[in-house]
């Protein structure tokens, strides 16, 4: 009985007492996202929000936004202390910081590493992201800390590409030629922040940087937990095992967070947009009746009430208002099932049409679509709805199936980049230059063009303001509205800014960022 | 026995490369590839074509089902598709994980299943039967992951006393076993309902055999008629399913593991699925197909070790 009583107490006494001395004392900082692992941590093919939390704290550009707003008017100097152009927009020079170390022993930054970051950032075989540095003619190294890029003609937004975001992250030249392959698991950045360690299928662990130019880092050590499972999040959020958590993009949950005691609900921008896109090749959307039939049906005031008022913003163009070139100088089809019956009539379905089409599982296009479905169907519109796996979505919709096409994302806060990939020829998807054009539209190559080499700035915004005033007559897509980003953050960890937007689409820890006991 | 076992063991290849060969094919038969669900809304024609180049999916499908199967028969299972970590390594690493889950549950089934089985089969159509028989459909009835989260919001977030992020620290076996208890808890209820189930119908079976009207009539005390003689010879059928329950329970890991961020294997096979990343995806099912087999074969030769009067041939 003696025994039995002992091993009960040494079992739950090595249940119950996990907690490690020396573990008390770091200031660590617990984050969970909506992923299941990694894609890739060289900031060159990072694309995942999981990618931009685990890359960002440990890489810099030779710009950077403001910690808490992406408003590309007002990047400011980050590894390059300052810059000078020409007249003509195509030299530009910039002047690195100097003492700027890289990660465990890798060296000084250098200019050779820019030229070697930004010349891989521009090699398809290096990036995924070379389509953004097509007009980079050359990049040289002056001195040590002079770098001058040379572009083949003007684009919208030099400091744009060269900031903290995607092919803009400066590496190490000699740990990606030392690393290889494995820099995508064990990357050399400038950051506050290195890797530790890389668990597949399970977190991302980083430490402070004790060299980092900006200061040490308020934090020792971040991880970055994997966590699909939403049910899995907010319960560990609730538990206090995670101090930051992605949230359910959804009113209720945002409600339900609130009334969790030690709870701050943080909610920003930019979002994502979510347009319908019509497929203007494929019968009955090739009629402009059919499509302003369509917009019409569909109550978007109703939709963001669903969503909630909270999460969701209004879009009523193409490219959001907080972009460079955003504008709301569009026309508008208001909700009338009246008129949505009348055209439809006019354009020969006075019984209504069928429509069918394939949609992802993921809630943030299904819910909304789901929505869609129903304020089409009391005009008539039958729609059919397969649901089906999100990366097979993706692959669908590229092969050209749907006769519409809900897409939600978030690009570079400038007109160009959405203007390209949804509305330029060259987009068209089943072209060999296919990005995501899937209403076949052609009409605005010339603004488009003309816009990317407009070196005065007014005019360059009345030429994308006219795109997308031709988008939307055209009925070419119908933005529904923006869905903010939702997290949920414990107060006592304290970011050191005020979140407002971010290109990371996460709640990014920086230097600042501290944690209270 | 182990010429029979050795057989065994040959007759299982074919079984395993029809296994892997059926998933090689019905994988890449889905729609989305690797590179679609790696690349999300930036994929463009090109890119994609280029990262498939890089996975080696440019191949046509023969000519990658021979490079998989010769890499197989050399103990190579490849790397990641998504991560470009070797399988083996991942696998090495999250299959104790998986194993501590799977041998966790039983262990609690067991401990639990076996005198449920037993008080309910003892105190037939009584109270304790009807409450027995009720909680164990329940527990065969509700799906882990609804109870896997019951149980967190009790036991880990009403009352704060395990955790629930994690698989702990691998080589501290406090940190273990104080991570896998809940996990465990939610797969040894499951399983301590078919247990008892099983042992119960057993037990009923055994009671009304003639060796253990004998055993009472010779006057013998009820616990030995009990343990002795009918409890020994119910267990024997029990312990041919454990080995069936074994693969249930590797199965039932899968959705444990996702609520409880377990780094197993169950979870590794989500995230291959979902990512498409078929390299991964084939090593698992090939792990989860051996074991499979593996806890069959167990309990096959267990079966000749309870019970003397069968043999193999």
């Amino acid at each position: 009985m003696r025994s039995s009583k002992f091993l009960l107490i040494f079992f739950v006494s090595i249940m119950v007492g996990m907690v490690n001395p020396a573990l008390a004392q770091e200031k660590v900082v617990k984050m969970a996202l909506k992923a299941s692992d990694i894609r890739s941590l060289d900031p060159h093919y990072g694309t995942t929000t999981i990618d931009y939390a685990c890359i960002d704290p440990m890489f810099n550009g030779l710009v950077r936004f403001k910690p808490e707003d992406i408003n590309p008017e007002k990047i400011e100097p980050d590894l390059a202390e300052r810059w000078d152009r020409s007249k003509d927009g195509l030299v530009w020079t910039f002047y690195l910081r100097k003492g700027v170390k890289f990660h465990k022993g890798y060296g000084e930054m250098t200019a050779e590493d820019v030229k070697f970051s930004l010349e891989k950032a521009a090699n398809k075989a290096t990036s995924g992201f070379a389509g953004d540095y097509a007009a980079l003619a050359k990049v040289e190294a002056l001195d040590k800390y002079t770098v001058r890029l040379t572009f083949k003609s003007a684009i919208p937004s030099v400091l744009g590409i060269l900031t903290n975001y995607h092919g803009g992250y400066i590496v190490s030249k000699r740990a990606v030629e030392e690393k290889g392959d494995k820099f995508k698991v064990d990357p050399i950045g400038t950051g506050p922040f290195m890797l530790k360690e890389y668990i597949p299928k399970e977190k991302v662990v980083e430490v402070r940087n004790p060299d980092y130019f900006r200061g040490k880092s308020k934090l020792d050590r971040i991880e970055l937990w994997f966590m699909p499972d939403a049910s899995s999040r907010e319960m560990a959020f609730r538990k206090g095992e995670i101090d930051i958590v992605e949230g359910e993009r959804e009113q209720a949950w945002v409600n339900k967070m609130r009334q969790v005691p030690g709870t701050a609900i943080e909610i920003f921008g930019p979002g994502e947009t979510l347009v319908v896109h019509f497929n203007m090749a494929k019968k009955p959307l090739d009629d402009i009746r059919v499509r302003r039939a369509i917009c019409h049906a569909i109550n978007i005031d109703e939709l963001m009430k669903f969503l909630g008022p909270d999460v969701t913003e209004k879009l009523v163009s193409a490219i959001p208002m907080n972009y460079l070139g955003g504008t709301d100088k569009v026309p508008k089809y208001e909700f009338s099932p009246e008129k949505a019956k009348k055209l439809l009539t006019e354009a020969g379905y006075p019984k209504g049409l069928d429509l069918s089409m394939v949609i992802t599982e993921m809630s943030d296009y299904r819910r909304p679509m789901e929505q869609v479905q129903e304020q089409l169907r009391r005009v008539g519109i039958n729609l059919k709805m397969d649901v089906i796996a999100h990366s097979a979505f993706h692959e669908q919709i590229r092969k050209d199936v749907n006769p519409m096409v809900l897409y939600v994302c978030a690009r570079f806060p400038t007109a160009d980049p959405m203007l390209t990939q949804f509305y330029y020829s060259k987009s068209i998807v089943g072209t060999p230059t296919a990005i995501t054009n899937f209403s076949h539209y052609n009409k605005i190559d010339d603004l488009i063009e003309k816009a990317r080499v407009e070196p005065d700035a007014k005019k360059q915004k009345d030429i994308w303001a006219e795109a997308q005033k031709k988008i939307i007559e055209d009925a070419v897509a119908l933005p529904l509205c923006i869905t903010k980003f939702v997290f949920a953050r414990k107060i006592n960890v304290d970011l050191g800014y005020e979140m407002r937007s971010t290109l990371t689409l996460v709640t990014t820890i920086k230097e600042t960022t501290d944690v209270r006991k | 026995m182990l010429k029979y076992a050795i057989r065994r063991m040959i007759y299982v290849l074919p079984t395993l490369w029809a296994v892997v060969t059926f998933v090689f094919f019905l994988i890449r038969i889905v729609p989305g590839g690797p590179a679609v669900a790696a690349l999300g809304s930036y994929a463009t024609a090109e890119s994609i074509r280029q990262l498939e180049e890089q996975m080696g999916l440019d191949k046509p499908i023969l000519v990658q089902y021979g490079i998989f199967l010769k890499d197989l028969c050399q103990g190579e299972l490849g790397k990641s598709l998504i991560t470009q970590k070797p399988i083996s390594q991942e696998i090495a690493r999250a299959l104790p994980y998986t194993l501590d889950l799977a041998i966790g549950g039983m262990v609690i089934g067991i401990l639990f299943g076996i005198p449920t089985g037993i008080i309910t089969a003892l105190r037939r159509n009584r109270p304790p039967d009807y409450i027995g028989r009720i909680l164990s459909l329940v527990g065969i009835s509700m799906p882990e992951f609804y109870l896997g989260i019951l149980l967190m919001y009790i036991l880990a977030i009403k009352l704060p006393f395990f955790p629930v992020l994690g698989g702990g620290d691998f080589s501290n076996l406090g940190s273990r076993l104080y991570h896998l208890f809940l996990p465990a808890l939610t797969l040894g209820i499951i399983m301590t309902a078919f247990i008892s189930r099983m042992v119960r119908s057993s037990m009923l079976n055994v009671l009304r055999e003639d060796y253990v009207r004998t055993a009472r009539a010779k006057g013998l005390n009820e616990r030995v008629v009990i343990y002795k003689h009918a409890l020994r010879n119910a267990l024997i059928p029990t312990v041919t399913v454990i080995g069936i329950y074994m693969s249930i329970l590797m199965g039932g890991s899968v959705l444990t593991e996702i609520i409880f961020s377990r780094p197993g294997l169950g979870k590794m096979m989500v995230f291959a699925v979902k990512d498409r990343d078929y390299i991964a995806l084939q090593s698992v099912i090939i792990i989860f197909s051996a074991f499979v087999f593996l806890f069959n074969l167990i309990t096959d030769l267990l079966y000749s070790l309870i019970d003397p009067r069968i043999e193999y041939h």
